[in-house]
């Protein structure tokens, strides 16, 4: 399971969880550093997953370029052992999922695969 | 006894056209029942490669049949169907794609469903696009490599049509057609009036009834169009190896297809009515060993070609076959003798006879008239059949070996001929 469980639909459900939640998940992803070597929330997905390894696949290329821009300036950053200028920094607007949605469509697809490889027939 | 045996002989008469065209809230629906034990329901649809608003995407949405739609995802409806022990199928031809699903009687709801969710809410996914869609594409181009036949087809297409029934049934092996162009083809294409819903060994209000609801929803009226068909003729040369050498002499026309060039491909139809025999067609006799001659007769709703695919091991034998085939046509347009006649007009009602009797054949040649509103019978072929007359048959042979000739050569083309070599 390279995404792990996760609570944010139930709390986007409710308007009074969402409202208390919210600023403390951007402290939180503020404080997790990773939006100031420039890279996004799924760009620490674990890509070593045949599922994201297809979701990857299914990048736009303009999607995929990005990706990989992103992650050779944070190496290159943490090589200087240094964070990027504060203008290259992710802006919380820009740090969107957009690796994620297409991980759970990819284990939908095997879940449904592994459904119809295991069902049970029967003449009514 | 006699009422008995009677009885059963209508049950067993086979209706050899679409008993009723209705016109169900302007999707016309047609059915026949054989009481053959499967039945088959067809989506054919005004949306061959005549129609294509970029080169390939007709070929694009034909692959692109039975994946994910609103309903059922691509691999739901391949188990789903492998369960019910159904074949999905999509063919393409110049004027119409056809989407078929075989089942056995009784699982229809189920089917018919498969085919309009695909109709009325298809996803076109991008991922589909390039996992699965793209792939096939480009097998079925590079399978037509191989194929110098259909090669010489095609490219006779677009040397005698240009445009509309010009354009290749199969996408370019570099094309840049992506999900979004076959997305918008397929919503200008699937309108109530550009489908007709084809049911063998399937009750007609059966399939009104399902197809009625769901093919509703459609847009009535389909955006797509195509150019009035014009014959222009010429030379194409494509250098080919592997395959037989293979030449294509057609003589194409516009307009409405008439009986009398049947009845000349009927004549010359080198194609032997006993297996194993020469056969009597007039080609057959003068052609050198190893060479093959086949005769190709397309009609189509504005236009017609036909032509001599010519094949053989080498050049110079493919010339020599080549100039039997037209010498055996020139002779037809100074008339025929004798029974001749008769034989031809008998090869070729039975060839559309015989064509209505298999499922691909009865869609083919009538689904395309359901789909014009015209009466979706065999009796109008063979009556028309019946009206060629001799003189007719040597005054249009003749007025289409004078019109100038499509000719492509495909192979070596440093030694296969020239079509002035051919005495044309």
């Amino acid at each position: 399971m390279p995404l792990g469980l996760t609570l944010a639909p139930k709390v986007l459900a409710s308007k009074t969880l969402t409202s208390w939640i919210t600023p403390v998940a951007h402290w939180y992803a503020n404080l997790a550093g990773y939006r100031r070597y420039g890279l996004k929330y799924d760009d620490l997905v674990i890509e070593e997953y045949e599922d994201v390894q297809k979701a990857l696949n299914r990048l736009t290329p303009r999607e995929q370029y990005d990706r990989a821009f992103r992650m050779k300036r944070a190496s290159h950053a943490s090589v200087l052992h240094n964070v990027l200028p504060k203008e290259e920094w992710t802006k919380p607007e820009e740090d969107v999922r957009f690796l994620s949605p297409l991980i759970r469509e990819v284990e939908k697809e095997d879940k449904e695969r592994a459904m119809w490889d295991t069902v049970y027939v029967s003449r009514k | 006894m006699l009422t008995a045996r009677a009885s059963s002989r209508t049950v067993q008469r086979v209706a050899r056209n679409f008993a009723t065209v209705v016109d169900s809230a302007g999707v016309k629906v047609a059915a026949v029942d054989n009481n053959q034990p499967t039945a088959s329901v067809t989506f054919l649809i005004k949306a061959g490669s005549r129609f294509e608003s970029k080169p390939g995407v007709a070929h694009g949405l034909k692959n692109f049949a039975f994946k994910s739609s609103a309903k059922r995802s691509a691999l739901g409806t391949v188990r789903e169907s492998e369960i019910y022990g159904g074949v999905l199928s999509a063919s393409l031809s110049r004027e119409h794609l056809a989407l078929t699903a075989e089942f056995l009687r009784g699982d229809e709801p189920y089917f018919v469903d498969v085919l309009t969710s695909f109709v009325t809410s298809a996803k076109f996914a991008r991922h589909e696009y390039n996992e699965y869609v793209a792939p096939t594409v480009e097998s079925e181009i590079e399978e037509s490599k191989f194929n110098p036949g259909f090669q010489a087809v095609e490219a006779a297409h677009a040397v005698a049509f240009h445009n509309g029934l010009g354009s290749s049934l199969l996408a370019s092996p570099h094309n840049s057609i992506t999900h979004e162009d076959i997305r918008s083809f397929a919503q200008s294409a699937f309108a109530r009036d550009n489908i007709a819903v084809l049911g063998t060994g399937i009750d007609q209000a059966t399939l009104t009834s399902l197809v009625e609801q769901s093919l509703s929803k459609l847009s009535a009226t389909s955006q797509l169009s195509s150019p009035a068909s014009s014959y222009f003729g010429g030379e194409t040369r494509l250098q080919a190896h592997g395959g037989p050498q293979t030449v294509f002499i057609g003589f194409g026309s516009a307009g409405i297809p008439s009986p009398e060039i049947a009845a000349l491909a009927a004549f010359l139809s080198t194609t032997p009515s006993v297996k194993w025999s020469q056969g009597t067609s007039p080609i057959t006799a003068a052609l050198p060993k190893g060479t093959a001659v086949e005769v190709v007769y397309l009609p189509y709703s504005d236009a017609s070609l036909f032509g001599l695919l010519v094949q053989g091991p080498t050049g110079p034998a493919v010339k020599e076959a080549g100039k039997a085939a037209v010498q055996a046509l020139k002779t037809v347009s100074n008339g025929l003798k004798g029974d001749d006649l008769k034989k031809a007009l008998a090869k070729a009602k039975f060839a559309a006879a015989s064509a209505v009797d298999s499922r691909e054949g009865l869609l083919s040649v009538l689904g395309s008239k359901v789909l014009s509103g015209h009466e979706s019978s065999l009796d109008a072929t063979l009556a028309s059949l019946d009206k060629v007359s001799e003189n007719a048959l040597a005054k249009a042979t003749s007025s289409l070996v004078k019109t100038k000739p499509v000719f492509v050569a495909v192979g070596d083309v440093a030694t296969l001929p020239y079509v002035d070599e051919l005495g044309l």
